[in-house]
């Protein structure tokens, strides 16, 4: 199969049409959807099924933490259980740095929609993305010191238990020698909003989130900002030296350190990206719902990001926005509204929702089973790409 | 591609074990925590004895739940994730049984008390052993040359499907029959008193473990099963219907999930999401010991249950129960770092 | 240095059984070198214990004037020991040359910042890499080859692309561990063609562990024999061919003439 003959240069556009074409749609079809998810829900039959801004809000966030987790789960082949830790660590990040939760301090710098005299630490919250991603990190690596020196399942196994021990210290932590540092079971609330202040509202950026007229959408757009960044970092990643050392990891652990990769050091960085877009992602959601509760996190929630990625297709980026948004819509409304509208027409009390996880461990187990790869496999994406791209013309592919 | 011809690595990969300055280090932690038992006792000595006896009978519980982990890792390096879940069924099973099947009424005399309590075992532990094997059939033997992590990804899949299996079933509410033996005092001496639904747990679990013990050395399946545990090939070569040693491997360990679960049930109270915690301690358990190593389970059991209940029971600068679940976990941890065989299991060929 | 690598009294001991047995081996820089020995003499244990995948119990390992025993396997390599696998250990789900530019992770600089952000400089670095790779690729006669995934290609493709991607890491040593194992007569004779010029052209030293006579013969300069463990016999391929324990170890007592 070879291209036909053309100038260079509509040769390049043709490639990257191709490649990037199907993309940009979808992007920009994402970025529209609070324009016309009005007249979606105002379809007959199945309206009642498209997710609302609010909805499509948390979607996106759990998504981004599962890609988050893919790099880890799916590039480096880290079973890792505990992924709720870096959920749980980003957003008491933001609670502590965009609250009145450290009311013995009173620092502002840059947040929005808060009287200058209010106690507590209020950073800008775009300055607090960062540090929770940042901090989240540095306890992504010292979770990795001990853990990652061990084999796979075992892994695993360790890996579950920080995750239930780092949200056990946050149900806990309101007496750490005398301080309160969570405020225990109660969490911490409210949390600053996201904005660009006054001083840029004249290019037409939101002053305050939440005091806007449209706070929904603007959550909205800035969470699929976010998942848009991580998704790029990580496609880059992939094909990379590094994303190239992690597969290898995956693959064959012997080979890979025999070919001159430091184990230790690679699965570390593996892990600390892991932990930074999951601590972005969870300070982003603290600040949207405004407070971080012990409640919200538990080990079931590390299970399901871990389904999205199976979903969706282990090392395969655009499977697990897939499989992540599909996934995130059955828990936020999905679930509730197939159960409504089952229990309605049937007259059987269904819900669904309360077996959700019971559901997400079915999908686990038949993927597993059946279609290991995912929805959408690794392999195939890249030889797709690769034969658009490629000059040479290849002999009969080898397709899975 | 070939299959790989090294020698398992064991918990701790290829990445460097720790050096020795570590053992000693290990041994000092032992010696401080002996320190402190033994102050404990000075203080009180009665108290120390009931909390040491608590940790018996509670080992043994968490003994019969480890020895399912460890019987299935033994044979198929698989750490079993459901395993914990199935216990807890088994006791929601075995509470419906001895209330709507037996319908055995709060205050039975001891011959149907033992009556029922024998019945209820013969059926759960029927049940569940065949419920495991044909969870090992449908679940996993599909992917038994799949790479390592595919079978405990599913395990995870399956322990979720389990408990809301529990949870449909039987909601959100705990069960319990802890009152159906009574507590009077099996024996009261110097202060120091036992209850007969504590005694419950030994009698009950000291002859299934004999059974085991004879039924794994004496028998030839028994035989079938640790030549299968030491090197699959082989034992097929020689013979070993491999599929059916291991469903055999997996309807032992679903039983003695049901005996734990029965046992439970009689001591405290459990729902759907029991076992999740408990098998996190019934598989630290397993590693302590030395995981594939049958008594190391037992001992390791025990080891934790007597840890938990000084945890809980003492009174000298005890950590206390908020304490358990990070103490049993920083032991796992422990443990896979700096001696990755467990405290009886065997040096693997890359252990230095 | 006249030896690329000397290793004095190696030993290992696993548990009970003693694999290496206080073994002396140096490697003459440039030379062909073979490691034989019947099934279990630990060969194998001792190409591990040079690449760092075993740490001796005793013994001291130099390459290239550093001490390399303990060492783990990454650093080993990046001081320019490659090798292959008895078992062949490409990466399955890559392709061939996705398994070469594996090979070249330790001769590469780029960190995560800048392959995400896609910097000139790292992008020259995976135009570069993408070429040599390329030319590792054409060199080991798998040519065409570079989108093929590597667990579907022909044994023999496989055992080159090993070669290539060892070759990747810019070795001074290079480790072969049965390397015609599976091989028909005309393969082994292509392939020791192939790793005689390989020692010219790329200025290498290269140390096999053989079973085919042929090849041990045919291109060694000299040949060590191992059994039990232990080094029992070592000079060139003529001089072992006539070595009696030599003839004891593979035939048994009695056998030979």
């Amino acid at each position: 199969m070879s291209a036909p003959r053309r100038g260079p240069s509509n040769e390049r556009l043709e490639r990257f049409a191709r490649q990037w074409g199907l993309v940009l749609a979808v992007v920009a079809l994402g970025f529209l959807y609070p324009t016309y998810v009005g007249w979606l829900k105002g379809l007959p039959l199945v309206g009642d099924y498209f997710p609302t801004v609010g909805s499509m809000v948390i979607m996106t966030v759990f998504t981004m933490m599962a890609v988050g987790l893919n790099i880890v789960v799916g590039y480096a082949g880290l079973l890792d259980l505990g992924y709720v830790a870096f959920y749980a660590a980003g957003a008491y990040t933001a609670a502590w740095l965009a609250s009145q939760q450290f009311e013995q301090v009173t620092f502002h710098f840059g947040s929005v929609g808060v009287a200058p005299t209010l106690s507590g630490i209020h950073l800008s919250i775009w300055l607090v993305l960062l540090i929770a991603g940042l901090f989240t990190t540095i306890v992504g690596i010292l979770i990795g010191l001990p853990t990652l020196r061990l084999r796979g399942d075992y892994l695993a196994i360790v890996t579950l238990g920080f995750g239930e021990i780092i949200p056990q210290f946050v149900r806990n932590g309101d007496n750490v020698g005398g301080f309160d540092l969570t405020h225990g079971t109660f969490g911490i609330s409210p949390i600053d909003s996201p904005g660009f202040g006054s001083g840029l509202s004249s290019l037409g950026l939101p002053d305050n989130y939440r005091q806007s007229f449209e706070a929904e959408r603007l959550f909205f757009y800035t969470a699929l900002a976010l998942l848009l960044v991580t998704v790029i970092c990580s496609v880059r990643l992939r094909d990379s030296r590094l994303g190239r050392a992690w597969i290898a990891i995956r693959e064959d652990e012997t080979a890979a350190a025999a070919m001159g990769i430091p184990l230790m050091r690679t699965k570390t960085w593996a892990y600390a990206l892991g932990a930074f877009f999951g601590g972005v992602a969870g300070a982003f959601y603290a600040s949207f719902k405004s407070g971080a509760f012990p409640a919200d996190f538990y080990f079931n929630i590390s299970v399901f990001l871990l389904c999205m990625v199976i979903l969706g297709g282990m090392g395969s980026v655009w499977g697990v926005v897939i499989g992540g948004m599909l996934l995130g819509y059955l828990n936020a409304e999905g679930l509730a509204t197939i159960g409504s509208k089952l229990s309605s027409s049937t007259g059987i009390d269904f819900e669904p929702s309360k077996y959700q996880f019971g559901i997400y461990g079915l999908i686990i187990v038949v993927m597993m089973l059946f279609r290991p790869t995912g929805l959408v496999s690794e392999r195939r994406r890249k030889l797709e790409l690769e034969e658009g791209v490629h000059d040479e013309p290849l002999y009969a592919s080898q397709r899975e | 591609m070939a299959a790989r011809t090294e020698p398992d690595p064991g918990p701790a990969g290829l990445a460097a074990r720790l050096p020795s300055p570590s053992s000693a280090l290990g041994l000092l932690l032992v010696a401080l925590v002996l320190a402190w038992l033994a102050v404990n006792f000075v203080k009180s000595p009665s108290n120390w004895t009931e909390v040491f006896l608590i940790g018996l009978t509670n080992g043994a519980v968490y003994g019969l739940v480890a020895l399912g982990y460890t019987l299935v890792y033994g044979i198929l390096q698989l750490i079993n994730f459901a395993h914990g879940d199935l216990f807890a069924l088994s006791g929601l099973v075995a509470f419906t049984i001895l209330n709507s099947v037996l319908d055995i009424g709060s205050n039975p005399s001891t011959l149907v008390l033992i009556g029922g309590i024998v019945a209820t075992l013969l059926i759960t532990m029927t049940f569940f052993a065949g419920a495991n094997a044909l969870i090992e059939l449908v679940a996993y033997r599909r992917l038994r040359n799949a790479p390592r992590l595919a079978p405990l990804i599913t395990a995870v899949g399956v322990s979720f499907i389990i408990q809301n299996i529990g949870l449909a079933v039987y909601g959100v509410s705990f069960r319990s029959a802890s009152d159906l033996v009574p507590h009077t005092n099996v024996f009261s001496i110097a202060g120091v008193s036992y209850q007969w639904n504590k005694l419950t747990v030994i009698l009950v679990t000291v002859p299934i473990l004999l059974l085991l013990t004879w039924f794994v050395t004496s028998t030839r399946q028994g035989k079938s099963m640790r030549a299968t545990a030491q090197d699959r090939e082989a034992a097929a070569m020689m013979g070993i219907n491999v599929n059916r040693t291991i469903s055999i491997t997996f309807a032992v360990a679903g039983s003695l999930a049901a005996v734990a679960g029965l046992l439970f049930l009689l001591q405290f109270n459990m729902r759907y999401d029991t076992g999740f915690q408990l098998g996190l301690i019934a598989f630290t358990a397993a590693v302590l010991g030395g995981i594939g190593n049958l008594p190391g389970a037992v001992l390791g059991a025990l080891v934790i249950g007597f840890i938990q209940a000084f945890n809980e029971g003492l009174s000298w600068h005890t950590p206390g129960s908020d304490w358990t679940q990070s103490i049993v976990f920083g032991i796992l941890i422990l443990i896979l770092v700096f001696r990755p065989e467990g405290l009886l299991g065997e040096r693997t060929a890359e252990g230095q | 240095m006249s030896d690329v690598l000397t290793a004095t009294r190696v030993r290992k001991e696993f548990g009970g059984l003693l694999a290496v047995n206080d073994v002396d081996f140096t490697i003459p820089t440039g030379k062909i070198v073979s490691l034989i020995g019947p099934n279990g003499a630990g060969k194998t244990t001792f190409f591990n214990l040079l690449t760092g995948v075993y740490t001796p119990t005793a013994g001291r390992i130099d390459f290239d004037g550093h001490q390399v025993a303990g060492e783990p396997p990454h650093v080993i390599t990046k001081l320019g020991v490659g090798r292959t696998f008895q078992n062949i250990r490409l990466f399955p789900q890559m392709t061939a040359k996705e398994n070469v530019l594996v090979g070249m992770h330790a001769r590469m600089n780029a960190g995560i910042l800048g392959s995400i952000f896609g910097i000139p400089r790292v992008r020259r670095e995976e135009r570069e890499a993408d070429k040599r790779a390329r030319e590792l690729l054409a060199y080991a006669g798998l040519r065409g080859r570079d989108h093929h995934l590597a667990r579907n290609l022909p044994y023999g493709d496989q055992r080159r692309l090993e070669v290539a991607r060892a070759l990747a890491t810019k070795p001074k040593l290079l480790l072969l561990d049965e390397p015609t194992a599976g091989m028909n007569p005309q393969e082994t004779v292509t392939f020791m063609e192939f790793v005689s010029t390989l020692r010219d052209e790329q200025s290498l030293t290269i140390l096999m562990i053989e079973h085919d006579m042929r090849v041990v013969m045919g291109i060694s300069e000299r040949v060590t024999v191992l059994d039990y463990g232990e080094k029992i016999a070592e000079g060139t391929p003529q001089e072992i061919q006539k070595d009696e324990r030599v003839i004891e170890a593979y035939l048994g007592r009695g056998a030979g003439t």
